[in-house]
């Protein structure tokens, strides 16, 4: 594997010093492209209380490319199935999570990932909660 | 005019002066023995003037020839002691009665120590006798002439005085056993007549040869020029008469009646043999016209003999010391002798072409002919000279044409100065190299071992007495003949087998000349930071005189009482420093030789100390004398100030040198002097001071043993005590006069014979045979840099491409790719050159290297008038004109953009960005980052869009950010991508704004094989704020050299553009880190080449190379054929012009493959 690019230090060095509240995002010893990532729920979503495990992973070609990201813990929400829209370079890995997070908070059934998840979010919304929180406390609460 | 005339053979021609001739015929044969020399009797009262050409024939007065006529009819009185006839058979030779009567004055009836003071002429010694009329009407014979020739006496006093070996005398046993006179070979000559009548000499008749020389003047009756009043007589008697030259050598058949002369270019030197008792000729004749008539030509063979005599002078030791006259220009009568007889001598061994047995390989370049040209130049030097006095110099004897005058620029070129040194630093690194002794503490480099090993075998060159004798290296020897002309034996003599020849100084010996090594030191010339310092350390520590050796090692522990140090007895003496080596160098460099001496000698085993100020009050006799040895300083330092002073002080004392006590009261054991160029004056005080410093060696160090002219070097030989070259008269005869006269080479070549032995040079340069530098050299990483040509770059490239092949492939199959080898290979750089930057193509304006060639050859194959290439090259020039003032922007966007510089770049992370790029939606990125991001979406066919805001960009409106380093308030400008720019171009830039941002002022040197491309690079530069300069082949030598100040003086990141032909060799750019190679050259040791100017001794950091190479063309093609390596040997002219044609034709087809 070649040399870590500087940007990528950057921002793992920076991720380490300045965590982001309720987002932790550690690289594997062995290949540090490679992030375990946990979510915290944010307060008064339907995730609240649960922690959400992710991996991440930096391509090649990063930042021209955005980081591969996908949930490990089990998760009811219309809008996460894979990301990688509107990548651009200038984002990072921090802004990336952080809007993970803000998503998990404010769930947006009209530019739905996951169709499905987001047409039971339309029709019934207050069952479609039920069941993320569901979710949540079966999945992302040990 | 007329005065010419006797002397020479009138032309063919002037046969109406036959009545005139004849007139003169007949009186001379009336007097035979009359010298026809007319201009040198004043005060002769008989002159006959003839038809009104001033020719005149005088009978000699007696008074006035009784010092040199011969007179052979004049009775002997019988005296006491031996008789005539006895003494004549001795000498061989005819003998004047007044001569034998001096002769038996001195001798007495000592009839052998006669005839040794007849021919080394100390007879005239005892000249007392006022001598008696003589009248000349006898047979002249050959050897005949008494003239007390100045060179005999003044060389027998030279004699003495020699203290040169060499030139000592011939042991009186070597030179009795000489027979008088010992034939040496033959010769024809063609004499002409002057006399006429029938069967005055037949076939095998034998012929004397005369020689009758005219006085000198002595008493000059007019001052007027003579000349010009035809009437008065005797028309001669001007000033310039006096100078006149007679070579006038007649013949004369066995009836003692004048026949005929010598031609004047074989009487020239025939004439000086004679008159300087060195040659005996005997005449044979050949053949001549049965009936004779004046100016016929009649056939002679003379048969030449060495006459004892020769080699009695054997002293050409000019007194060392010449105080005052050491320095005059005029040549002496006495040089002037010296210098005839040795062109005589060189014609005559030339004439019966004898050729050397032995010479000295160092003197075997010294050809005679150019011996002769010296000699002959000094003459024409000395007549340019008095030309305004001297009327009819033309008459003065020359063996040649006149050459050009001597002019006054005595400054050597550089050229020739390279020249010099290059012979002088011809290196050995096979030397053998000798360790330091232990009491040394600094580890040596091998050529510094090297150094060691050859100053200690100069200095101990005396003791090493077994090795070879070697001959004197400005001898030869020779063989004496054993047959004579008619191949008939000649009696050999025993013990005598050869002769030697002095061919510089026209010398003869019969002993073996051997060769002196009188100087037990030499000259150190390394080049500066090579540490001739430290070499002269480790000889001071390795080769120690005996005394300090056995104090020591006391071996012999002999009575202590004999050991005590004690004071010199008689302090009126110099005396002997034998543990003391001294050191005079510039005042500011005192104390770093102090601490050189310590830091390189063990503790305890060295004593320094520095003779100056106040130190100066020491008394160094007493200090320093054998007694006192073991407390004696080992090292003196002192500065060519207090040389001087001291001198001074000595000389006001009378030379009383040991009264002060000072430095010049000792003898060292050693002496030194650094910096030896400050003497190079030899007339300057200090340099005389120098000369007169007392030691057993001597050493010389300087980095410039010839600073600007030969007469540097003659101060330094002087210094050393070289001979026979430390004397100047010496050394202006075959060094400063053939320079002077334009004969350079002959010059330098002499230098080099003095050079080579005493010189040690090496140069920071050089390289071992394994290629490695005498002194390692910091790494040097060469990188090739791929480039990526542009779309539109692509598409000029590949049009040509296509063209040169399908020309290529037509010349082939029709078999004329000879014929249009031209034409292609002119496709070929215009492949090159699209490499470079397309528009090089057609830029007629600017003159590449090949360019001129290529336009006739682009007019041949079509491609001067190629549409589809002017409309790609357009294309280019539009898509990357800059056309829009990409400044017309707001301050305000401006500012922010300058703030934002400093942040890092989004994409990478770097910080500050590198190349900061602005998009047109004012978001800053690295240009890299940037263009990067824009091909990664045109590569996934997406609508390039902003990093930051993802709004949609124009690629024509992104900027570079330009800060211009120098301006106080960092101003910026923005800059439109790649504007006329190529992809070398901005790869370059890249590179360049990455090392400044990286390591500010670090120089860099650009080289390209195109002049064109430099200038295209240039602006590019200047759009970038970034300093150049430039130097090419164009420039005059005045212009680089201010442009190499500039760029070694400036404290910017400079970079410098410089053509490869121009900037491939001696430059030193030591002062660049970087280099640029904007194109493949055909070898790459051209381009090495280039490299190594940066990466040269001198260079102290790591030189990182980039090559710039085009992926995917013909660059790429030329990197395999540079491995292949092919063009190196045609290029170094193995293969003919022809080979070279077919064999990059096999090139050109692996090109365009």
């Amino acid at each position: 594997m070649s040399a870590l690019p500087k940007r990528i230090i950057k921002e793992t060095e920076r991720l380490m010093a300045e965590p982001v509240p309720g987002i932790s995002a550690v690289p594997h010893e062995d290949n540090l492209r490679y992030f375990d990532v946990t979510i915290h729920g944010p307060t008064q979503s339907p995730y609240e209380g649960g922690v959400f495990k992710l991996e991440l992973f930096l391509p090649d070609d990063y930042p021209m490319t955005p980081p591969k990201i996908r949930f490990l813990t089990k998760i009811y929400h219309p809008n996460i199935d894979k990301l990688g829209r509107n990548w651009s370079p200038a984002l990072q890995i921090r802004t990336i999570l952080l809007s993970i997070q803000a998503l998990l908070g404010a769930p947006n059934p009209d530019d739905p990932l996951a169709p499905e998840v987001a047409k039971r979010w339309k029709d019934d919304e207050q069952a479609a909660i039920a069941t993320a929180k569901e979710w949540t406390r079966l999945h992302a609460m040990t | 005019m007329s005065f010419a005339e006797p002397e020479g053979r009138p032309a063919k021609k002037r046969r109406f002066f036959e009545e005139k001739s004849n007139l003169l015929d007949a009186s001379l044969t009336s007097s035979a023995s009359l010298p026809d020399e007319i201009d040198a009797f004043p005060g002769t009262s008989s002159t006959d003037a003839y038809d009104g050409n001033q020719y005149s024939i005088k009978k000699e007065d007696p008074e006035s020839l009784d010092s040199f006529q011969d007179d052979f009819t004049r009775d002997i009185k019988p005296l006491s002691g031996f008789d005539k006839q006895t003494f004549e058979s001795f000498i061989g030779d005819k003998v004047s009665s007044d001569i034998l009567g001096r002769l038996r004055e001195a001798c007495g009836s000592d009839i052998e120590r006669a005839v040794n003071m007849y021919f080394d002429g100390s007879w005239r010694n005892f000249k007392k006798e006022k001598i008696g009329n003589s009248s000349s009407t006898g047979v002249m014979s050959v050897n005949a002439f008494t003239k007390s020739l100045p060179i005999v006496e003044k060389n027998n006093t030279a004699t003495k005085r020699s203290e040169t070996e060499v030139f000592a005398d011939i042991t009186p046993a070597l030179r009795d056993s000489m027979p008088e006179h010992r034939y040496i070979g033959a010769f024809g000559v063609g004499g002409w007549a002057t006399t006429s009548g029938t069967n005055l000499i037949k076939h095998g008749e034998v012929v004397r040869i005369d020689r009758q020389k005219i006085q000198p003047m002595r008493t000059p009756i007019s001052k007027g020029r003579g000349r010009t009043a035809v009437n008065q007589p005797p028309p001669k008697a001007n000033t310039a008469a006096g100078k006149r030259v007679d070579v006038i050598v007649r013949f004369t058949n066995s009836k003692g009646s004048e026949i005929g002369r010598l031609p004047r270019e074989t009487a020239n030197w025939v004439s000086t043999l004679m008159d300087q008792k060195v040659c005996r000729f005997e005449g044979t004749c050949v053949y001549a016209p049965e009936r004779i008539r004046t100016n016929d030509t009649i056939f002679l063979q003379l048969r030449c003999s060495l006459l004892r005599t020769a080699f009695d002078n054997a002293g050409f030791s000019m007194p060392d010391n010449r105080a005052t006259g050491m320095f005059e220009e005029k040549e002496t009568s006495e040089e002037k002798e010296l210098r005839l007889r040795q062109v005589a001598l060189v014609k005559l061994f030339d004439e019966v072409n004898l050729l050397p047995s032995k010479t000295s390989a160092t003197t075997a370049k010294h050809k005679r002919e150019g011996l002769l040209q010296a000699a002959e130049v000094a003459e024409q030097y000395e007549r340019s000279k008095a030309k305004d006095v001297k009327v009819e110099s033309k008459e003065v004897v020359s063996l040649s044409p006149p050459s050009e005058e001597a002019e006054d620029g005595k400054e050597l070129e550089q050229d020739q100065l390279d020249a010099l040194y290059k012979k002088a630093q011809s290196f050995d690194f096979n030397a053998p190299a000798a360790e330091p002794a232990a009491t040394f503490a600094m580890d040596l480099r091998q050529y510094q071992k090297q150094a060691l090993h050859w100053m200690m075998s100069k200095e101990k060159d005396e003791k090493n007495s077994d090795r070879e004798v070697s001959m004197h290296p400005l001898w030869e020897e020779y063989a004496w003949p054993i047959r004579d002309m008619d191949d008939k034996d000649l009696p050999g003599v025993r013990g005598q087998d050869s002769l030697y020849v002095n061919p510089y100084s026209g010398e003869l010996s019969l002993r073996f000349p051997v060769q002196e090594q009188n100087c037990l030191g030499g000259i150190l010339a390394d080049e500066m930071g090579l540490g001739k310092t430290i070499e002269m350390m480790s000889l001071i520590h390795s080769h120690k005189s005996d005394v300090w050796q056995n104090m020591v090692n006391p071996t012999a522990v002999t009575a202590s009482v004999n050991n005590l140090p004690r004071l010199p007895v008689n302090s009126g003496n110099v005396e002997s420093a034998p543990c003391t080596t001294l050191v005079v160098a510039p005042m500011s460099l005192l104390a770093q030789w102090q601490s050189e001496a310590e830091n390189a000698s063990k503790d305890g085993t060295l004593k320094s100390m520095v003779y100056y100020g106040n130190e100066k009050n020491a008394d160094l006799q007493a200090l320093c004398c054998e007694k006192n040895a073991a407390s004696a300083p080992n090292v003196i330092i002192t500065s060519y100030g207090v040389i001087l002073s001291e001198f001074n002080k000595v000389a006001a004392n009378g030379g009383n040198r040991a009264a002060h006590g000072g430095l010049f009261s000792l003898k060292y054991f050693r002496v030194i002097l650094d910096e030896a160029h400050h003497i190079k004056n030899r007339q300057s005080k200090t340099a005389r001071a120098c000369y007169e410093i007392d030691a057993e060696h001597r050493w010389v160090l300087t980095g410039t043993p010839i600073v600007n002219r030969l007469e540097d070097l003659f101060s330094l030989v002087r210094f050393l005590r070289v001979e026979p070259w430390s004397n100047f008269s010496f050394w202006k005869t075959f060094i400063t006069v053939p320079f002077e006269s334009k004969d350079f080479m002959r010059a330098l070549d002499v230098v080099q014979t003095v050079l080579e032995p005493l010189v040690l040079r090496r140069t920071k340069d050089m390289k071992t045979p394994a290629g490695e530098a005498l002194v390692p050299l910091p790494l040097k990483t060469i990188n090739i840099v791929d480039i990526e040509l542009s779309q539109p770059e692509r598409e000029v490239y590949d049009h040509i491409f296509t063209r040169a092949k399908r020309n290529l492939a037509a010349n082939m199959e029709a078999g004329t790719v000879m014929k249009a080898y031209t034409s292609i290979f002119a496709q070929i750089l215009r492949l090159r050159q699209s490499c470079c930057h397309p528009i090089l193509t057609r830029n007629q304006n600017l003159v590449a290297d090949e360019e001129d060639a290529a336009v006739v050859a682009d007019a041949a194959s079509g491609m001067a008038d190629d549409m589809d290439l002017q409309s790609l090259i357009e294309r280019f020039t539009a898509e990357t004109d800059d056309s829009a003032d990409a400044n017309a922007f707001g301050a305000h966007v401006l500012e922010q953009i300058r703030d934002e510089a400093e942040n890092e770049c989004p994409i990478c992370a770097e910080e500050p960005m590198i190349e900061q790029t602005v998009t047109g939606c004012w978001h800053s990125a690295c240009k890299k980052c940037l263009l990067d991001y824009i091909n990664h979406q045109t590569d996934k066919n997406e609508i390039p869009r902003c990093f930051s805001c993802c709004e949609v960009l124009n690629t024509r409106d992104i900027f570079e950010v330009v800060r211009d380093d120098g301006h106080p308030d960092s101003k910026i400008t923005l800059q439109r991508l790649g504007s006329n720019s190529s992809a070398k171009v901005g790869a370059l830039l890249t590179s360049l704004k990455t090392l400044r941002n990286e390591k500010p002022r670090t120089k860099t040197v650009v080289f390209s094989q195109f002049t064109s491309f430099l200038s295209l690079i240039e602006p590019a530069l200047t759009r970038a704020a970034i300093p150049f300069l430039r130097l090419d082949g164009t420039m005059a030598q005045k212009a680089r050299t201010a442009v190499l100040k500039d760029f070694s003086a400036s404290k910017k990141g400079v970079v410098l553009l410089l053509s490869l032909r121009a900037g491939g060799v001696g430059l030193n750019l030591t002062m660049a880190k970087r280099v640029y190679m904007m194109d493949p050259w055909w070898s790459f040791a051209v381009e090495a080449q280039a490299i190594d100017r940066v990466h040269r001794m001198g260079q102290t950091d790591e030189v990182l190379v980039s090559r710039f190479i085009v992926k995917d063309s013909i660059e790429e093609k030329m990197l395999k054929i540079q491995d292949r390596k092919k063009f190196i040997a045609s290029s170094l002219g193995m293969m003919s012009d022809e080979e070279k044609k077919l064999q990059r034709i096999e090139d050109i087809k692996e090109l365009l493959s």
